[in-house]
């Protein structure tokens, strides 16, 4: 019992951060987490989870989330850099680092599934093969969805051309 | 891979890309990449583009793991708060009868100092959850009569139960029936044979209503227990007893529970059986 609270504790941290890259605003992000971790507990007696809990985790956080975007999608989805303390004056970090805060909002623009990949490789660090078993799709659609999300993040933050590229903060 | 193989002829396909992007690959196959890239350089401007696509990504998100955890999101505290928690229709049940909704997972042990007087309970919502695991797993036999015959449905389970009892509606709930099945007596109950109607929502949730006629009456305060597994919500009055099952978040489950209460048994005479 408390070997599994433990355990879900210490996925908390990836789950928050999974949660805010996908929903950009952070009372929702805790909700999703909140409502995962609940349902994890909940869940635990009777369905035994017979992968990595992490795994376990993030696919039921998925779920909920998915489920969530419908209701979400009257309401417009408003992008939330603001409660994130970015400004969209932020500078880049280092020269030929894109804007964050013009990532940030091309990330808001991708298509579900492509974030949804995209965060789980990128921000999460998962594997290919995870990935694709959390998303619920064969690895070649999680490669072409990384594919089109990486395709897409290009042209949404004005990186289309090679010229400009070296030059681009 | 092999090293009398030419530089020129290893194929790095998108995939090949995507791994090394995303440091997937192992230091062989890197080092072939990186010596395929060093004479493509479009192709290495794109690889470039999205190494800071990563880059910007995890400036951005990667702090946050890293942030002080709120307390609601504390595994131990949830656990712990899916303890006594008292429902929000206290109005409905000071007027009505019995109403109790438990849950637990493995034992489905009632805690006896509340329930003492009224082991039938236990008993009903026992074979309420034992029927509910059973069936809900099924695909092609959930139920007995499915919901496109719901007039023959409820006919024959309200002769059965020899109760008049309705398939609540739970459309506004975001569930529409699937159908129902008999299933035998309970032993001590004195409650007779019992109706399952099951639901499903559009993801495929499914919740199970177990319907049985009244048994030797139960006189108890309203109380609710919440832990964790199965959320089970019943309630008896001089006609039935109604037992909800179903492993949705409480916030979820408790709107079913009422708006099944509510139209079963929220009626201060229910009609005589046909």
């Amino acid at each position: 019992m408390s070997d599994f609270l433990d355990e879900v504790e210490a996925a908390v941290p990836a789950l928050r951060r999974y949660a805010r890259a996908l929903t950009r605003d952070v009372d929702r992000a805790d909700d999703l987490v909140q409502d995962t971790l609940e349902r994890a507990i909940r869940k635990r007696a009777l369905w035994r989870p017979t992968g990595p809990l992490q795994a376990w985790l993030f696919r039921m956080l998925l779920n909920i989330y998915r489920n969530d975007l419908r209701g979400q999608r009257r309401r417009g989805d408003h992008l939330a850099l603001d409660a994130m303390g970015i400004e969209p004056s932020t500078p880049a970090a280092q020269p030929g680092h894109l804007a964050l805060a013009e990532v940030g909002r091309a990330l808001g623009q991708l298509p579900d599934e492509q974030r949804e990949a995209l965060l789980l490789v990128v921000i999460e660090g998962t594997s290919y093969a995870d990935a694709a078993g959390i998303l619920g799709i064969p690895a070649g659609t999680l490669m072409s969805r990384l594919g089109r999300a990486r395709a897409a993040l290009r042209g949404l933050t004005g990186a289309g051309d090679e010229p400009r590229l070296r030059t681009v903060k | 891979m092999s090293a009398g193989r030419n530089e020129r002829d290893i194929t790095v396909t998108d995939e090949t890309l995507h791994a090394y992007v995303d440091g997937q690959l192992d230091a062989a196959t890197r080092a072939e990449v990186d010596a395929w890239l060093a004479s493509r350089p479009e192709r290495a401007a794109e690889i470039a583009r999205w190494q800071r696509q990563n880059a910007a990504l995890k400036t951005l998100y990667d702090p946050v793991a890293a942030e002080p955890v709120p307390p609601r999101l504390d595994p131990h505290r949830i656990a712990a708060a899916a303890a006594p928690a008292r429902w929000d229709w206290t109005r409905l049940a000071a007027a009505a009868v019995v109403l109790v909704g438990i849950a637990g997972g493995a034992g489905w042990v009632l805690r006896t100092a509340t329930w003492q007087e009224a082991p039938a309970s236990d008993r009903l919502i026992d074979g309420a959850v034992a029927a509910h695991a059973l069936y809900v797993k099924e695909s092609r036999h959930a139920v007995e009569v499915g919901a496109d015959d719901k007039g023959h449905l409820v006919t024959w389970l309200s002769n059965r139960l020899g109760r008049a009892i309705d398939a609540p509606d739970l459309a506004a709930q975001g569930f529409t029936l699937v159908g129902g099945r008999l299933l035998p007596p309970l032993a001590e109950t004195g409650t007779g044979p019992a109706a399952q109607l099951m639901y499903q929502s559009p993801t495929a949730d499914r919740l199970t209503v177990y319907i049985t006629a009244a048994g030797k009456p139960v006189g108890k305060p309203f109380e609710t227990y919440t832990e964790d597994g199965l959320e089970a919500y019943y309630w008896a009055n001089a006609q039935i007893t109604c037992t909800v099952v179903g492993d949705l978040p409480q916030k979820q489950m408790q709107p079913v529970a009422k708006a099944v209460y509510e139209q079963l048994t929220w009626r201060p005479d229910p009609p005589a059986r046909s």
